[in-house]
């Protein structure tokens, strides 16, 4: 009998999801050659090369021989390169060179990762949940780069062998030198101290924007910061996630597992355990923002699942961009369908969008005169009118803070003092709505608004006084409810006291200035 | 068998020529009217050489169709569009006096309006700033109330503010045009120029319908609007601004001229300061103008609340502090944190209050200052 035959398990990635994926190796007397098949993209293609080379830098020969790889099941697409391992371990296998030990349980260890031609192993990206969806089909064992270990080393009950070299996975499969499985970490030790990159505290002067930033964290609002340039707006902005209350195991993982598809984890990190923060460019395409391409990639808006959406020159966006924000901004998820793929990516986010009072910018500011007409002026903010500001529940105006002041201010709140207040806040909330779909204020519908939302007889009259005087519309009057339920809430508060309105009303700036 | 159409007709007709006002005058008086302008030159194929250019006359025969004619009449109906001769007794006086009066003026809404003697010319820049803005609507709303009709010229920016506060001030206000009177320019400003007429007010022209609002006729008709004012009052002008044209004219016509001083380092009311140096009068209030025009006296007023605005006075301490630290001009959130020392939480509660109670008025910039 000159056939061989071997077959190893891998995994594939569809959406954010892992799939199991047999690789058969088979080879037969004939030209030489690997053919391999079973929907492989370019780069699954291309293995060929880096196994021949990785198998025969690691000091085994490759015999001429004729040999089929088939990656099962056949009608699902494979890409990427993490199949070269598992195909060169099969090769080895169906060739005789590479005889499994009993403790090698083939039939239960999943294998997969990049080979370079020297015969080390690369980082691949989707390690995250390639584990998961290999720990929920029962398999035990996992052989994987050993850059990718740390992202999945909090995933109980499956054991993880980094490898970095191919030399060693044959040695370990044959028996002669075991590797060890690599010790888990729970997810509170990963969650040590993580800095997120600006502090609250180095934030100048800037005290209504810091109190409306924190308003916005405790109740989940979206908020748009209107301000001239240099007036500190993207620095509020990045504050943000780290005032957010920490990522609870099941978002990390979540957030993970898209960054881990997207390959946007660095190689050696862990789980994410700090709240995401994308930031696209204004010129960013509706396919960059949602998701798409030939293959169904997530977009911004998925890889600020559970964190921060930072749009810098709001109306800068095109309006098909912005436009199809709204479906995420709504459902916290969203369908990304191409001809091959069809993928749903969570994406619920905080949105903070900024954007200048007028095209030149200097709108209202004291030591810069502005040379917009007012034409050019309201067309600038007619761009983001409409559907799109009723997700906005806080519109706050930013102004630049003078350089004496930089300088001679005593040091602000840390980010830790203010994520304390806002925990607390959280925590009243997720009290309130237990048993619903909602889990913070921003989420309420006008229905349970008028449900949570008690106030004082004085808040009521002081609520239809504002809008009144202030000429605002219905849909204003249910965004100061909200916000001022959170305002309640961070003061520890059940019903809303006039004192709560009279603060959420400030925060609807465009409702009386620019808007009208 | 050939009649002469009526005299609004003619008289529109007329005016599709755009002649020179001074030979449009000229031909009114030496013929009588439009009517005899038209016998003579449809009828008697006169061409009036010694008054008008070969185009010019071509022009007046095209427009002289009995198409073209029809089409007129159909515009004047369906905009509700009158005309007006500088021969004809309900003229206004005010403008039969002034150095180059229109000869034919377009005309729709309450022409009565023209008749309440006191009247001002509201004028500044169409990018104003936002504080200009605020002091407009604030001073034309004062004036209003005391029964002062608003003239000026439905632009953006002070026109527009001018209009409005004059119609919250529940008096009529007066829009003079650049264009014929069924078009509006600019167009945003629809819903205002509907809601001119909806208050009583007047919308004047000396274009016809269908004319467009050519860049030139703006700076000519502000002739028009500093004439049908006792006065004119410039609300914010930068010193190349178009508006001075008004100011000018207000000057040929010996009128007072009125200049808001506006924030002396800001360079959108540059050219008010240099009015003022020149001798301009200085006002910062709706009174003080009331009593320079010698208006004090209440005029019996059809307007709703006809007493002036009552002004809040600060009810608590929190509300004292803030009002303290606005007097000595405009402050921004910031500036107002560090002079009164509040958390930024019960800031934003007063200011939110003291708004409602409008002791305040909020800026672009996150800037406040009192209302005056």
């Amino acid at each position: 009998m000159n056939e061989m035959m071997a077959r190893i398990l891998s995994m594939g990635v569809s959406g954010v999801n892992g799939f199991p994926v047999h690789v058969e190796v088979f080879g037969i007397n004939g030209i030489p050659g690997i053919e391999i098949i079973g929907l492989p993209d370019a780069s699954v293609r291309e293995s060929r090369d880096r196994v021949h080379a990785a198998i025969i830098n690691s000091g085994r020969s490759m015999q001429p021989r004729r040999i089929t790889v088939n990656l099962a099941p056949a009608d699902l697409k494979k890409e990427g390169p993490a199949f070269d391992l598992p195909i060169a371990v099969g090769i080895l296998i169906a060739m005789k060179e590479l005889i499994p030990s009993e403790n090698f349980q083939q039939e239960n260890t999943v294998l997969f990762g990049e080979l370079s031609l020297d015969g080390r192993i690369r980082h691949v990206s989707g390690a995250l949940p390639m584990v998961i969806s290999a720990k929920e089909n029962g398999i035990q064992n996992v052989i994987l780069p050993s850059s990718n270990a740390q992202e999945v080393s909090c995933i109980e009950g499956i054991r993880v062998f980094p490898v970095s070299t191919l030399e060693q996975v044959i040695l370990h499969a044959e028996g002669k030198e075991m590797i060890e499985p690599q010790e888990q970490t729970t997810y509170q030790e990963l969650r040590r101290e993580h800095p997120s990159t600006v502090d609250m505290s180095q934030i100048h002067g800037q005290k209504g924007a810091r109190r409306a930033l924190e308003v916005a964290a405790a109740g989940g609002h979206n908020m748009l910061m209107i301000g001239v340039p240099g007036s500190g707006k993207t620095m509020l902005a990045r504050c943000l996630p780290g005032i957010l209350p920490p990522m609870s195991f099941e978002e990390a993982l979540e957030t993970t597992r898209i960054h881990s598809i997207c390959g946007k984890l660095p190689a050696g990190s862990g789980l994410m355990v700090s709240r995401p923060f994308s930031a696209p460019h204004h010129s960013a395409s509706v396919a960059a923002l949602i998701g798409g391409g030939q293959n169904a990639r997530p977009g911004e808006v998925s890889l600020a699942h559970n964190g921060v959406l930072f749009l810098d020159e709001l109306p800068e966006f095109s309006r098909s961009a912005l436009e199809a924000l709204r479906q995420p901004l709504e459902d916290g998820i969203v369908s990304v369908s191409r001809i091959r793929h069809q993928a749903q990516y969570q994406s619920s986010f905080m949105l903070i969008a900024a954007m200048n009072p007028c095209p030149c910018g200097y709108y209202g500011s004291s030591n810069h005169p502005c040379r917009c007409t007012p034409q050019e002026i309201r067309r600038y903010l007619d761009k983001v009118s409409g559907p799109l500001l009723d997700r906005i529940d806080l519109q706050i105006e930013v102004d630049a803070v003078p350089v004496q002041e930089i300088n001679d201010s005593e040091p602000a709140e840390s980010s830790a003092c203010v994520a304390e207040r806002v925990a607390r806040a959280r925590e009243i909330q997720q009290e309130r709505y237990r048993g619903t779909s909602c889990f913070c204020n921003a989420q309420l519908d006008n229905e349970s608004i008028r449900k949570t939302c008690g106030m004082t007889k004085e808040a009521s009259a002081l609520l239809n006084a504002a809008v009144e005087a202030m000429k605002m519309s219905m849909r204003a009057y249910n965004r100061i409810l909200k916000v001022a339920r959170t305002i309640a809430d961070l003061d520890r508060s059940e019903p809303i006291t006039s004192a709560h309105i009279a603060e959420a009303v400030q925060y609807r700036e465009l409702d009386q200035k620019y808007w009208r | 068998m050939n009649r002469i159409p009526e005299k609004q007709i003619c008289e529109a007709w007329l005016a599709c020529a755009e002649l020179p006002s001074e030979v449009l005058r000229a031909l009114l008086q030496l013929y009588d009217g439009a009517r005899g302008i038209y016998d003579r030159i449809m009828f008697q194929k006169d061409s009036l050489a010694d008054f008008l250019s070969a185009a010019q006359i071509q022009l007046l025969l095209a427009a002289g169709s009995q198409s073209r004619l029809d089409r007129m009449a159909k515009l004047l109906n369906e905009h509700h569009i009158h005309t007006l001769c500088i021969l004809d007794d309900d003229y206004p006086d005010s403008l039969r006096d002034i150095l180059d009066p229109p000869g034919i003026l377009f005309w729709t809404g309450n022409l009565a309006c023209l008749q309440q003697p006191r009247r001002l010319a509201m004028v500044g820049s169409r990018s104003a700033s936002y504080a200009g803005l605020k002091a407009t609507e604030r001073i034309a709303k004062e004036l209003s109330r005391k029964s002062v009709v608003i003239i000026s010229g439905l632009a953006y920016g002070v026109d527009t503010e001018s209009h409005r506060g004059c119609i919250e001030g529940g008096s009529p206000t007066v829009a003079v045009l650049g264009c014929g009177l069924d078009q509006t320019y600019p167009e945003k400003n629809l819903e205002l120029k509907n809601s001119i007429l909806q208050h009583g007010g007047l919308l004047l022209s000396e274009y016809a319908p269908e004319v467009r609002p050519i860049g030139y006729h703006f700076p000519y008709r502000n002739r028009i609007i500093s004439g049908l004012g006792c006065a004119v009052v410039l609300m914010e002008a930068r010193i190349r601004s178009g508006s001075l044209t008004t100011v000018d004219h207000a000057l040929r016509q010996g009128k007072e001229v009125f200049a808001y001083p506006g924030d002396p380092t800001a360079a959108c009311s540059d050219g008010n300061r240099s009015l003022l140096r020149d001798g301009a009068r200085f006002f910062t209030t709706a009174q003080d103008i009331l009593s320079d025009m010698n208006w004090l006296d209440n005029l019996p007023h059809v307007g709703q609340n006809s007493d002036c605005s009552v002004k809040s006075i600060p009810e608590n301490g929190a509300e004292t502090a803030v009002y303290k630290a606005l007097e000595n001009g405009t402050l921004s959130f910031e500036q107002i944190l560090a002079v009164t020392g509040l958390s930024s939480a019960e800031l934003s509660g007063i200011l939110t209050i003291m708004q409602i109670k409008k002791m305040i008025d909020p800026l672009p910039g996150k800037k406040y200052q009192l209302t005056h």
